[in-house]
């Protein structure tokens, strides 16, 4: 190793988006370190109030995308250096409708990825991670 | 200098990976090799396996070692493993199969019990150095 690696936090330019800091949780949105991006899971919060969004499974999965794609852009990266996904989903059967508007936001060369259920706080629908290449 | 991303395709991907368009089979970013989650799939027609945890688990990393030597990595260069299965009453059904595949020291890994699409009973995602 020739030179130790740093890890530094990155933050969304919208400070509403910051729900971690929001929270007080003890994490993070994200993790800069070499050549990487570590996200926090996210999850569907509206960027004009801050507030948890609770629409159609579809909407929920835009508006997490849709702020994925804010912080990875405040961070200098973007969802075209996406290099990992994993989706968690609150119902199984909302697979469909997640793929659908999934494939809205990565129509060429996808990220690897994985979709799975288990349960989420706070009546989330989903819950959304990345791993990205930074800048 | 930014690292480069390349995805890493197959002809098997369109049935080794849970949703198809949306999703490369595994995409290489700077050292590492990022790998879907798999489900058991026959590497030839594509078609899903659904079987025993135990008989899933066998033909999921068959398939994943096929897949890392295609992309020129392999079982050995594998530093962490996501295994997602139905039941965690079946961890030991995957556990002894997965040892078969695994020279020491294994990979980290993880194990959850999950709900799978399409009623699969084991999934398995993996990141190994490029």
């Amino acid at each position: 190793m020739s030179e130790a690696l740093v890890r530094t936090a990155i933050a969304p330019k919208n400070p509403l988006l910051n729900a971690s800091r929001a929270g007080n949780l003890p994490h993070v949105p994200g993790i800069r370190v070499g050549d990487y991006i570590f996200l926090s899971g996210m999850v569907p919060v509206d960027p004009q109030t801050g507030e948890r969004s609770h629409g159609p499974i579809a909407e929920q999965v835009r508006t997490t995308l849709s702020n994925m794609r804010h912080m990875l852009e405040s961070a200098g990266s973007s969802l075209e250096r996406v290099v990992r996904v994993h989706v968690v989903l609150a119902d199984i059967a909302h697979m469909a409708e997640m793929d659908r508007v999934y494939h809205e936001f990565f129509p060429v060369d996808p990220p690897a990825r994985m979709v799975w259920s288990m349960q989420l706080r706070f009546g989330n629908g989903c819950e959304i991670e990345c791993v990205a290449l930074a800048a | 200098m930014s690292a480069r991303r390349e995805i890493v395709s197959s002809p098997q991907h369109a049935g080794n990976v849970m949703a198809r368009a949306a999703t490369s089979e595994a995409v290489r970013g700077g050292d590492f090799l990022f790998v879907s989650g798999l489900i058991a799939t026959d590497p030839q027609s594509g078609m899903r396996m659904a079987g025993t945890t135990a008989s899933e688990t066998r033909q999921i990393l068959i398939n994943l070692k096929q897949l890392l030597e295609r992309a020129g990595s392999s079982l050995d260069k594998i530093v962490k493993v996501n295994v997602l299965l139905h039941s965690m009453l079946e961890a030991p059904n995957m556990n002894d199969v997965y040892v078969q595949f695994f020279s020491d020291p294994p990979p980290a890994r993880t194990v959850c019990g999950a709900r799978l699409p399409d009623g699969m009973k084991v999934m398995i995602e993996c990141t190994a150095l490029a």
